[in-house]
């Protein structure tokens, strides 16, 4: 039962404003000067991109309640109304926070290392202009689709975050009559154009809307331009599939696919100084209020700058790029996967260990004739995924391969249908998902026919099965093949083919069964210690921490004297430093050049610590409408190893940003000797990596490969 | 490869199970379950049919197991259906189908051999399974319809009782009364106690049980994570704790859905009430199924495990236990069991019948005189409806229903094949079975036609072409009476095998 007293409103942060200040943290990185320019400039790109998921997903959201009429306060007080009003303000302040990082300091620094971004261009000069008007006819004229608005032609359906321009025409000889066109930017030009700079060591660039803005005149023969303006527009984005009625969960994804594009418009940015009557027209048409137009000083939609980050031959305004080191159990192409777990458990911590073999594991279990099966959770994989090449030629090689697909992964359903069809073509018995649940754990189990009999094999992970963003997202997995674990996941997958839960779990804890109760009767249990004087530690890092139930926990388990230290990278809605209610409570956030997205959880149980990894994190989403996996770590050397990751977040002086208790986030100050936790990791992982293959090379003996080991 | 995998499947009432095994000779190793609710139950109880959809959806349900079936490799499967396949009216029709349909073969199984099966996986899964049962020792086999009650003496089954007291039933019931969460145990308790008086006048001897075994689906798993292993000595203090505790709380605590927590609290409290009444201490939870039952037999059939325990011994016994109870008396039950196994020795070659049958022979001897119980003059009759009315562990209902037609014949003129209705189960095949052992049993009878036991020292040999069959008896008494009345019931015996008996008696 909720403690009302706990649930007072004013215990808690709003979960929007929190993740906005998860931006303003990603913001502070670019804004760092001791960062290297372009690592800055990725940053900023990542805050643009976030922020258009926040409008498309969350803001969306909250409009769609206001419309709705749903009046429920959240967890800190508001009403959804109550939220957008405070809303606008802290996005319109963030929006000017970046575009005065660009304009002030990124791109005189850019100017200053040889590359001049050119912002209007009526800047160009004759040379530019003739190449800039040469790459025009012969590139985007073909490509570009004018679309006239009149009394005739209804107002264009423009696409979801796409870039425009907006222009106000006159005919030529007819003064008085104005028109109105738009021209989409294409998206399949690279946004970037560079072009002859003139100055030996400088690059010199110009952005696409330029080049179509200074040619607009080509496309409309008769017509006079009277101004021309780039606008962009974002609508709702979230999808809310009533799947119990959805007689084909597939067909009614594609469909809401379509229907996405002409959601709602919930954001309009243009560029400063806009023609009025031009923006009156264009918020009449999208039926879009004053505080959700963003007059933007500077190129719209900075997500460009990723672009800029991959131009060549600027390695030095870059980190050195890292590359996954090689997992010590599992050193070598060669390497007998089943053979390494046998022996035993393997943690592995990604990306500075590489992901290479959890993608051997399964392309070894494919063609391996002793495996019977696999089965295996997918929710995002990369394009071209060599997982999803290795499924499908596992069925090819006769085995029984079950794939559970999830199809409601944000933004990712177009892609995920294409090769889920594709397995099915294969042989693979596909599962589209579950009605009402999103399946997000990451279980992997391979069912291996020895000679003492099945053995199955398992790999749990806290992040997906994503060879591409396993190389940028923090994230660690275990391959094991403990008995009890293995009955466990068969357990799992059986209950995702939707069979009875099993008469009892012996290791794995799964949401939205158990989780949750889980986790609240592990953050009691340390309250029970706390209370008769044994030690009690609670150690928790994760994404997100959001849920009401388990923020109470732990504000009980602080008042007991728990001490809690959390690492949470993005949303935290619990507050800190409440007199009574969580002076106990430490909460940093660590937001490096790696994306941290691992979950770890550390109890310490009375002397006896107790360390689990899992899928989910502490919010209502993942603990009530997921399924998640969470499983315990517990070989003594992987938990010291888990144990050690841990700590060394929490000791982290270079990248953490520390909770206050006025809700703000303070960045730690350096201290000697510094510690950054994801340097530091990837310098553990090159050394191990490197002590074995000194053990190899070192050796003084030499050793014959045999027939037997060299696979044909 | 010395790995064999298997499948067991049950298909229940309310659900359908499958269990997949390893055997090897290490052993047997569950290696996966899979179960499915599917209200089959309902229909039959109703209606006596499984309706068009219900079957469609159980064969759907039989082809994905076959899928997971092969995805083991398994090569071979044992698939039985309980009470909701077997008092359907058109069992065949629907078995049939449901073999054109799926390719799996279903079976049916009465209660007691489903009991018998649960009571073999125990004695398989248990490893001191001997010694527990040479003390005292009760198996509490838990179902949602009823409760099976076993009782061991001296390693022996005692006696063995079905009460409808399944949990299901008792949460209907409280359901019902809308019970409080407080009102509970007491409420249980008095549902359970109605039912036990009975049982505890009858078959409760004043000294007190050593051990208790139980088969469930939500104490045992609890009681395996809380002490490890199946053995829990001296639980009182945990078993109490449990039935003192809500069935929110229980489910956090334990990680079950809350309608499971409410089964475990039923649960908990009947096996208190029990253990208080038998005064027993030590609750053993091996954690069985009828699956792990299926895969036992089957592997001692196929002689892959060799049995820790004499089965047959314990349906014996419980068969003297049920003569007792209708105070039969126990030498003359001796001696003709004695007489009929030799006959029946003696003509193997001519019977061609197997060890099950010469069960059932000796099962039937010492019965025989069960009716006279209730009457003197309609032995036969009265015999035929205590048996048919008694289960007896380890036999199916075909088997008891033979039993029962052989006391009942050993005393009425044998009955045409024609006179046996559709709703028997005597076939054409059970009918040769019949007569083959009614005659034998019959001709036993009457070779102790004085009670005097005369016969007891005996060789029976049969001389094959002579059409004849001696029976060579040392004895100093008169066996007048025997000689003289012999002709009738070797009329039987004659038609039967085409051998006329012959008594001689040898002289010392």
């Amino acid at each position: 039962m909720a403690d009302k007293k706990l649930r007072n409103p004013a215990y808690y942060f709003n979960r929007e404003l929190s993740w906005l200040l998860f931006d303003r943290r990603v913001l502070s990185e670019a804004q760092d000067e001791s960062i290297k320019l372009f690592e800055r400039l990725k940053f900023l790109s990542i805050t643009a991109s976030n922020l258009d998921e926040f409008f498309m997903v969350r803001m969306a959201s909250l409009k769609d309640m206001v419309g709705a009429g749903y009046n429920k306060p959240d967890i800190a007080g508001l009403k959804p109304e109550e939220q957008l009003e405070k809303l606008y303000p802290e996005t319109h302040a963030l929006v000017k926070d970046q575009y005065k990082l660009y304009n002030e300091k990124l791109v005189p620094a850019l100017l200053k290392e040889g590359i001049h971004i050119v912002g209007h261009h009526e800047d160009l000069n004759k040379e530019q202009i003739a190449y800039v008007d040469t790459y025009f006819e012969e590139n985007v004229y073909p490509v570009l689709t004018p679309m006239a608005v009149d009394s005739s032609r209804p107002f264009p359906l423009i696409r979801n975050r796409s870039l425009n321009i907006g222009a106000i025409l006159q005919k030529k000889g007819e003064e008085e009559k104005r028109e109105f066109v738009t021209v989409q930017v294409p998206s399949v030009l690279p946004r970037i154009v560079p072009i002859p700079s003139g100055k030996e060591g400088v690059t010199t660039i110009i952005l696409l809307e330029e080049i179509i803005e200074r040619n607009l005149d080509k496309l409309f023969n008769n017509y006079t331009i009277v101004g021309a303006y780039p606008f962009r527009i974002m609508r709702n984005a979230d999808l809310s599939i009533d799947e119990d009625e959805a007689e084909d969960l597939l067909q009614e994804i594609e469909k809401q696919l379509k229907r996405r594009q002409w959601g709602q418009v919930i954001r309009l940015e243009v560029e400063e100084g806009v023609n009025e009557k031009f923006l009156k027209f264009v918020e009449r048409e999208l039926n879009i209020r004053d505080v959700e137009i963003y007059s933007i000083t500077g190129p719209l939609d900075l997500t460009f700058l990723m672009k800029l980050y991959s131009l060549p031959g600027f390695e030095h305004l870059k980190n050195k790029p890292y590359t996954p080191q090689v997992v010590p159990e599992l050193p070598e192409e060669e390497t007998d996967v089943f053979e390494a777990i046998r022996k035993e458990d393997i943690l592995v911590f990604h990306p500075f260990q590489s992901f290479m073999p959890i993608v051997r594991f399964i392309q070894q279990a494919a063609s391996d004739p002793d495996v019977l099966a696999i089965k295996q959770t997918l929710y995002r994989v990369s394009g071209n995924s060599p997982i999803i090449k290795a499924l499908a030629q596992a069925a090819e090689n006769g085995k029984q391969v079950t794939v559970l697909v999830e199809l409601k992964a944000r933004f990712d359903e177009e892609h995920n249908i294409v090769w889920a069809r594709m397995l099915e073509q294969a042989g693979c018995h596909v599962i589209y998902g579950l009605v009402g649940l999103k399946t997000h754990s990451k279980i992997t189990l391979v069912v291996r026919r020895e000679e003492d009999g099945i053995r199955r094999y398992v790999h749990l992970g806290t992040g997906n099965y994503n060879d591409s963003t396993a190389k940028q997202y923090t994230d660690v997995g275990l391959l094991t093949c403990d008995e009890r674990i293995g009955e466990d996941a068969t357990a799992a997958f059986n209950m995702l083919s939707g069979y009875s839960e099993p008469r009892n779990w012996n290791k794995l804890s799964l949401a939205p069964l158990w989780l949750k109760d889980r986790f609240l009767y592990l953050i009691n249990r340390e309250i029970t210690h706390a209370k008769s004087n044994q030690p009690a530690h609670i150690k928790a890092k994760m994404n997100a921490l959001c849920d009401p139930d388990i923020i109470e926990a732990l504000y009980k388990a602080s008042a007991a004297g728990v001490r809690i230290d959390l690492v949470v990278r993005g949303i935290c809605c619990l507050k800190v430093g409440i007199p009574g209610v969580s002076e106990n409570i430490h909460v940093r956030s660590i937001v490096g050049n790696f994306l941290e997205h691992a979950r770890i959880f550390y109890f310490e149980n009375g002397g006896k610590p107790e360390l689990y990894c899992a899928s989910a994190d502490w919010m209502p989403r993942n603990l009530d409408r997921r399924v998640e996996i969470m499983f315990p770590v517990e070989k003594p050397e992987l938990k010291d190893r888990l144990n050690r990751i841990l700590n060394t977040q929490l000791e982290d002086n270079c990248k953490a940003h520390v909770l206050q208790s006025d809700g703000s986030y303070k960045k730690v100050r350096k201290t000697d000797p510094e510690v950054n936790s994801q340097d530091l990791f990837c310098k553990q992982a090159m050394a191990a990596a490197k002590a074995i293959s000194r053990d190899v090379h070192d050796s003084r003996l030499f050793t014959p490969v045999s027939s037997e080991s060299v696979k044909l | 490869m010395a790995v064999k995998t298997f499948a067991a499947i049950d298909v229940g009432s309310f659900e359908l199970g499958m269990k997949i095994f390893e055997i090897s000779q290490k052993g047997i190793k569950e290696l996966d379950e899979v179960r499915h609710a599917i209200d089959l139950g309902s229909d039959t109880y109703a209606t006596g049919k499984i309706s068009f959809a219900k079957v469609g959806e159980l064969c759907n349900l039989l082809k994905q197991y076959k899928t997971i079936m092969s995805s083991y490799q398994v090569s071979d499967y044992v698939a039985y259906g309980t009470s909701a396949i077997r008092e359907t009216t058109n069992t065949a029709v629907l078995l049939d189908q449901i073999w054109q349909r799926t390719g799996i073969r279903i079976q049916i199984l009465s209660n007691s051999e489903q009991r018998f099966l649960d009571y073999k996986s125990i004695a398989f899964k248990l490893e001191n399974f001997e010694e527990i049962v040479a003390e005292s020792t009760a198996i509490l086999d838990i179902g949602g319809g009823s409760i099976q009650i076993s009782l061991f003496e001296e390693g022996k089954l005692n006696t063995t009782r079905n009460l409808r007291l399944g949990i299901l039933r008792v949460q209907d019931n409280l359901i019902r009364l809308n019970a409080g969460v407080d009102q509970i145990p007491n409420l249980v308790n008095e549902m359970v106690a109605d039912q036990l008086d009975v049982f505890k006048k009858m078959h409760l001897p004043k000294k007190k049980i050593k051990h208790m075994i139980i088969v469930d689906d939500y104490l045992t798993g609890l009681i395996q994570k809380e002490y490890g292993s199946s053995d829990a000595p001296r639980c009182d203090k945990f078993l109490r704790s449990l039935a003192s505790t809500g069935p929110l709380e229980l489910s956090r605590k334990y990680q079950l859905a809350e309608d499971a927590a409410y089964l475990l609290r039923i649960t908990t409290l009947i096996v208190l009430y029990l253990m208080d009444m038998m005064g027993t201490k030590s609750l053993l939870a091996p954690g069985v199924t009828l699956c792990d039952g299926i895969v036992y037999e089957y592997a001692e059939k196929k002689k892959k495990l060799l049995p820790t325990h004499d089965f047959e011994q314990d349906i014996i016994s419980s068969a003297w236990n049920l003569s007792k109870r209708y105070m039969s008396s126990m030498k003359r039950d001796q001696t003709l069991e004695t007489i009929a196994l030799k006959i029946y020795d003696a003509m193997q070659s001519l019977h061609g019948l197997t060890k099950r049958e010469r069960l059932l022979l000796q099962i039937a001897g010492i019965l025989h005189d069960c009716g006279k119980f209730t009457s003197l003059v309609n032995v036969g009759e009265c015999s035929y409806n205590i048996v048919m009315n008694t289960e007896i562990i380890g036999l199916s209902h075909r088997e008891r229903e033979l039993v029962a037609n052989i006391v009942k014949y050993i005393y009425l003129p044998f009955a045409p094949y024609s006179d046996f209705g559709t709703e028997t189960s005597i076939d054409a095949d059970t009918y040769l079975i019949l007569s083959k052992l009614t005659a034998i049993l019959r001709l036993s009878k009457a070779l102790d036609r004085s009670h005097k036991q005369k016969f007891l020292d005996l060789d029976v040999k049969v001389k094959s072409g002579e059409y004849k069959m001696q029976i060579l008896v040392r004895t100093t008494q008169d066996i007048t009476l025997e000689k003289g009345l012999i002709g009738n019931s070797a009329d039987l015996f004659e038609e039967v095998y085409s051998i006329r008996p012959v008594i001689h008696k040898v002289k010392e």
